[in-house]
């Protein structure tokens, strides 16, 4: 299977590493209680059908979103956050 | 199997691996330079003209830099070149002359080496030289008679291991 990385263009899933759901991070940190962190580090919506996944390129180590739908595999798009891809 | 047990690291020059239909050949000598932030200033003050390429561009006789990323690149001279470490105006050079090595894949069979090595669509080109190769993160250059890696040192002995079984 074939990613698209926003920089190098499509490479092997094998150049791939995923990184987790983008999600805010509670904040201020110092008021966020134990349950928030471990809602935030632990609980994800892991959704069937389309998902926003942020991935890790592992060679040239750019680090992006990735729509993918779960249930079929196929990757409906990519882009890095604050740059236009 | 004792995981604190190294495998002895070969010499790095000369012939580095051999099999029927290529040989891997240290490339010494080298100046290697990782460059980071503004590109093209970079290069126009450390090697002019030297070309940027993508995966495997062809690399030159000369100075050509490897891209890595959007903002960073591996300049490879013919000789060290010895840049003041540091930021200046938008860039950051910094000396990896013996950090990187670099080998040359030569052969009739050189070809086939790379089609094991990589998965890559190697013929629809990619802006970054890196990519995996034998599970190892290197850069990829063409070459007139093979093909050019450049590993970080320490990964290199786990190159030559899977070129010894390719």
């Amino acid at each position: 299977m074939l990613f698209p990385c926003p920089f190098c263009g499509p490479r092997d899933e094998t150049e791939f590493h995923y990184v987790g759901e983008p999600k805010p991070r509670p904040e201020p940190a110092g008021t966020v209680g134990e349950a928030d962190w471990a809602d935030y580090l632990y609980v994800n919506a892991n959704p069937r059908g389309p998902a926003r996944e942020i991935w890790l390129h592992l060679a040239c180590m750019d680090m992006f979103v990735m729509t993918r739908d779960t249930a079929t595999n196929a990757v409906l798009g990519a882009e890095t956050p604050g740059r236009a891809s | 199997m004792r995981e604190t047990n190294w495998t002895p690291a070969r010499p790095a020059r000369g012939i580095l691996a051999a099999r029927p239909g290529f040989a891997a050949r240290s490339v010494a000598g080298l100046g290697q330079t990782l460059v980071s932030g503004d590109l093209d200033a970079a290069l126009a003050a450390l090697a002019p003209g030297a070309p940027l390429i993508g995966l495997y561009g062809l690399a030159p006789d000369g100075a050509y830099a490897l891209r890595v990323a959007r903002d960073r690149a591996l300049l490879v001279t013919p000789a060290p070149i010895g840049p003041a470490d540091g930021w200046r105006q938008g860039w950051c050079a910094t000396a990896v002359d013996d950090g990187w090595a670099a080998v040359d894949v030569e052969g009739d069979g050189a070809g086939l080496v790379l089609m094991q090595g990589t998965s890559a669509d190697l013929a629809a080109g990619s802006p970054s030289a890196a990519v995996l190769f034998a599970g190892q993160r290197v850069l990829l250059a063409r070459r007139p008679n093979g093909f050019r890696l450049h590993v970080e040192a320490p990964r290199l002995e786990a190159l030559l291991k899977w070129l010894d079984g390719a």
